[in-house]
């Protein structure tokens, strides 16, 4: 494990009466890419103004790079942010607003002239010096805004749902372009959305956000394969989330069946979640499914068909089948007993990896 | 940093406390003192019991009601009109520009035109009517108290008209609304706020006015704003004075609180 | 618009137009008039404007009202502008919304009240009545059209602008200086355009506040325009005519040149 940049320690943050952040405990690795993902409203963009010195805590700690900064203001602190509509500088051109932060910093004219050419060319944009905030599209904004953070050499980068506001094409290339610049730079990013596919697309760990609190952290195959709670399974990817009951270790009863499954440590006959991921289920013969469905809709989404079926019991299933089925057909669903993730109700991220300890190896 | 910022907002400060703030209070404590310096309550007795008091205040606010309709009569569809024009901005830039030539000779130029031998009595002669007195009389104060306080209605409203979105009215029509409907329900009603600041725009100064009711109305018209000269710089009653001012004050939190809130653009009041 | 209406609309506008300028028109036709009255014209001269650039005291008041103006608007658009960051730095909204109330008192005052009530303030401190005081009232009753005029603009600055000045390590007084400043100016100048208007169109509160030793040109124009007819007033409108006719088109360029500077952005010498 590399060497803590950011760490925040059980950081409370109130306004009056409110609770935006309720302990929140994260450790940012130096020279990797850190997502918070939540809806709008869970308090991540709080924390990254936290780290970026807009925001106080009410209480608890931030440290970086081993110091606490609580008290730091924003303009000592070597992090940089990209703002959501980028808060470029209207009335200075994209040099000028590139050589802010050098310019603030009495650097000699021709370091910044180097400096901010470098980090222009960095971003695509030579050649673009004397241009007009207002004459640029919104990717080229963007890019200027990485361009001004990147140019003062951060250590921390924080990015505040930096590509919401593109569409979605240009929204697909900065992500493979933003996580390139990360991993050739080698700094920490750190970026907030509320896209849980942009999430999984570029992140190294995600922390998973709700109402102030995070909810799960991990990679980004952890997070989906084993959601801690209904909201994560239901936030990030689709899914079928069945209430039932765990009779033994490895063994799930839902829907009035009992299948085999991979996780055990729970108490006999405990009332818990389960979920079966749609792309998990396959679709085959009615005997040689373990149950069987009634297909009611089907709508075709270019890579996949996305089904919706009815079991006896009026339970619905969402299934991705790669191939297309017919209406009011009785098939049969098959899926592995590593597919079944259980969920305990109101168990806690320690509580579940604590959990996972006792019989994974 | 925090006490720099301060130190900086002083002057402003300090301009709320002694200019904004300390005049209104000594207004309404000197409003408590008669014309020998003495302390009384008895500038509102007198005020409230006089019936040459009341009727000049009724009057005044029946003035200023006159003054207000008129004003709204005419700059309402002006307003609406100017909106559909072609170079509309150009328009309106000739609307304001009468706002900028001094008041007192808008009002100078109105003793020429309404005098014994100006330009209105010569064309009364010609269609043979006859000269007439229209100087120094209520129609004509009302009338150049209507025309200075026009551009002052029109902008408001036209700011109004140019906010609403095209696509309002749009619907109102794919509704099944014929114009006139589409204005009454639609355009009207959502313009109120124009409206609304345009006639606070107008009103509140129309009750004040004083030296047109010296130059046009030649004194036969007295206002709330007239009798405070009055007090204050011929018969140096001061209290008597402030205690018309208070009234004039309050009528001014009535009506604002009547046509509630408002944007103001940069409009100056005139007297 | 059908084609009845519009010539309606046409027609209605141009009685409009025509109501508006007539008045004004007929002021500064006579002052070409050789006759003595605002009624007969009788023939060209130009002796009505000699005689009032020949008339000292005329000269005198002008100069004075034309550096009151001046002086006055500048006092209040460092005041009003300093305000106006002021309100805008506020945090809490009640004593936002507050503060802006007390700034709007003035604007909304009878010009008699304010006149009345500085002219009792003035005598409370025992402050003699004359270009002091005149000046005071002036700066008193612009700071509000300033700050009207500059709030907005802070307004609509974006507040990660300021995030991001200091996020890239500017001092308060640098993102002041660097980033608020610039954004604000085409407020600041409106501002300091509109408190020179108002000083220059102020009779009421200047009526009231002045002593014997200090005249402004409204106070001359009242003082003659009461004794009746003075063609050289004529001549002075038709003077301050133009003079209003080249505000408005300073303020028309003022303001295409800041909207198209915030458009195209400033170059980079």
């Amino acid at each position: 494990m590399s060497k803590p940049i950011i760490t925040l320690k059980h950081v409370y943050k109130n306004y009056g009466d409110t609770n935006v952040l309720h302990d929140i405990n994260m450790t940012l690795e130096a020279g990797k890419f850190y997502t918070l993902l939540g809806p709008s409203g869970s308090g991540k963009t709080t924390i990254l103004r936290t780290i970026g010195g807009f925001v106080t805590p009410s209480s608890g700690d931030v440290l970086f790079d081993g110091q606490r900064i609580n008290d730091l203001p924003a303009n000592k602190r070597q992090v940089n942010t990209i703002f959501q509509d980028y808060a470029l500088f209207p009335h200075m051109d994209v040099y000028d607003n590139v050589a802010f932060g050098l310019t603030i910093r009495k650097t000699p004219k021709e370091v910044i002239e180097k400096k901010v050419l470098r980090a222009l060319k960095l971003v695509q944009l030579s050649g673009y010096e004397d241009r007009s905030i207002s004459e640029l599209s919104g990717g080229q904004q963007q890019r200027v805004a990485i361009a001004r953070a990147l140019v003062n050499e951060p250590q921390v980068l924080l990015l505040d749902e930096a590509l919401s506001a593109l569409d979605m094409k240009l929204r697909k290339e900065m992500q493979v372009e933003l996580r390139d610049l990360q991993q050739r730079l080698g700094i920490t990013f750190l970026f907030v959305t509320h896209d849980q596919e942009e999430a999984l697309a570029m992140s190294d760990e995600i922390f998973v956000m709700d109402d102030g609190k995070i909810l799960q952290s991990g990679t980004p195959v952890d997070i989906y394969d084993e959601p801690v709670n209904h909201f994560v399974a239901n936030f990030i990817g689709e899914s079928n989330i069945v209430p039932g009951k765990m009779l033994s270790d490895y063994r799930v009863e839902f829907v009035n069946k009992v299948f085999e499954c991979a996780d055990a440590g729970m108490k006999p006959d405990e009332n818990v979640e389960v979920v079966l991921r749609p792309e998990d289920l396959d679709i085959v013969a009615p005997d040689a499914g373990k149950l069987v469905v009634t297909i009611d809709t089907q709508l075709f989404r270019g890579d996949y068909y996305e089904v919706i079926a009815y079991d006896d019991d009026h339970n619905e299933w969402l299934i991705h089948s790669t191939n297309p089925t017919k209406d009011d057909q009785r098939v049969g669903l098959f899926f592995e007993p590593e597919d079944i993730h259980v969920m305990r109700y109101g168990e806690s991220e320690q509580a579940f990896d604590a959990r996972l300890e006792t019989y994974e190896d | 940093m925090k006490r720099k910022q301060v130190l900086f907002e002083m002057p402003y400060f300090f301009w709320l406390a002694f200019f904004v703030i300390a005049p209104i209070l000594l207004i309404a404590y000197q409003s408590f003192f008669n014309i020998r310096g003495q302390f009384t309550l008895g500038n509102y007795a007198t005020y409230f019991t006089s019936a040459t008091y009341l009727r000049m205040t009724l009057n005044s606010v029946w003035y200023a009601f006159l003054i207000t309709l008129f004003t709204l009569l005419i700059s309402y569809p002006t307003a609406y009109f100017l909106h559909y024009t072609k170079h509309k901005q150009l328009w309106l830039l000739l609307i304001i520009l009468p706002t900028w030539i001094n008041l007192l000779l808008k009002a100078y130029a109105f003793i020429g035109i309404f005098s014994q031998d100006g330009s209105v009595n010569q064309f009364l002669t010609f269609i043979g009517i006859g000269p007439q007195q229209i100087l120094f009389t209520d129609a004509s104060f009302l009338f150049v108290a209507t025309y200075i306080q026009i551009p002052f209605m029109i902008l408001p409203i036209f700011n109004a008209i140019e906010d609403l979105q095209p696509s309002y009215i749009n619907a109102s029509r794919d509704l099944g609304a014929n114009n006139w409907q589409t204005f009454t329900r639609i355009i009207f009603p959502m313009t109120m706020s124009g409206v609304k600041a345009g006639v606070q725009a107008v009103f509140i100064p129309s009750l004040s006015l004083f030296m047109l009711t010296r130059l046009i109305g030649g004194n036969r018209v007295i206002t709330l704003g007239t009798a405070i000269e009055e007090h204050f710089l011929v018969t140096m009653n001061w209290g008597m004075g402030s205690t018309i001012g208070v009234v004039l004050i309050i009528a001014m939190f009535i009506i604002m609180s009547l046509t509630g809130e408002h944007k103001k653009k940069g409009r100056k009041h005139n007297d | 618009m059908t084609k009845k209406t519009k010539w309606f609309a046409n027609g209605y506008l141009t009685l409009v137009f025509v109501l508006l300028y007539v008045p004004i028109f007929y002021l500064i036709m006579y002052s070409f008039s050789t006759g003595k009255t605002m009624s007969h014209y009788q023939g060209f001269t130009w002796a009505h404007y000699v005689a009032l650039f020949q008339d000292a005291r005329m000269i005198q008041i002008a100069l004075d009202t034309l550096l009151l103006a001046l002086l006055s608007a500048l006092i209040a658009t460092a005041i009003g502008s300093l305000g106006a960051l002021g309100i805008y730095a506020t945090k809490k909204r009640q004593t936002r919304n507050a503060l802006l109330s007390l700034n709007n008192i003035l604007m909304v005052s009878p010009d008699v009240i304010i006149g009345a009530s500085f002219l009792i303030f003035f005598t409370f401190l025992g402050i003699g009545l004359g270009f002091g005081s005149v000046l005071m009232s002036h700066i008193a009753f612009e700071i509000p059209i300033v700050v009207l005029m500059v709030l907005p603009r802070l307004q609509e600055m974006s507040t990660t602008m300021i995030d991001a000045a200091e996020d890239l390590g500017a001092s308060s007084w640098q993102v002041l200086s660097r980033v608020i400043l610039p954004a604000i100016i085409p407020g600041i100048l409106a501002g300091y355009f509109m408190a020179f208007t108002y000083s220059l169109d102020d009779f009421a509160v200047t009526f009231f506040v002045t002593g014997n030793g200090f005249e402004t040109l409204s106070i001359e124009i009242y003082a003659r325009a009461r004794q009746g007819i003075d063609l050289e007033v004529n001549a002075l409108s038709g003077i301050l005519f133009v003079f209003a006719l080249l505000l408005v088109v300073g303020y028309y360029l003022l303001t295409q040149y800041t909207a198209k500077r915030q458009k195209a952005g400033v170059k980079r010498p």
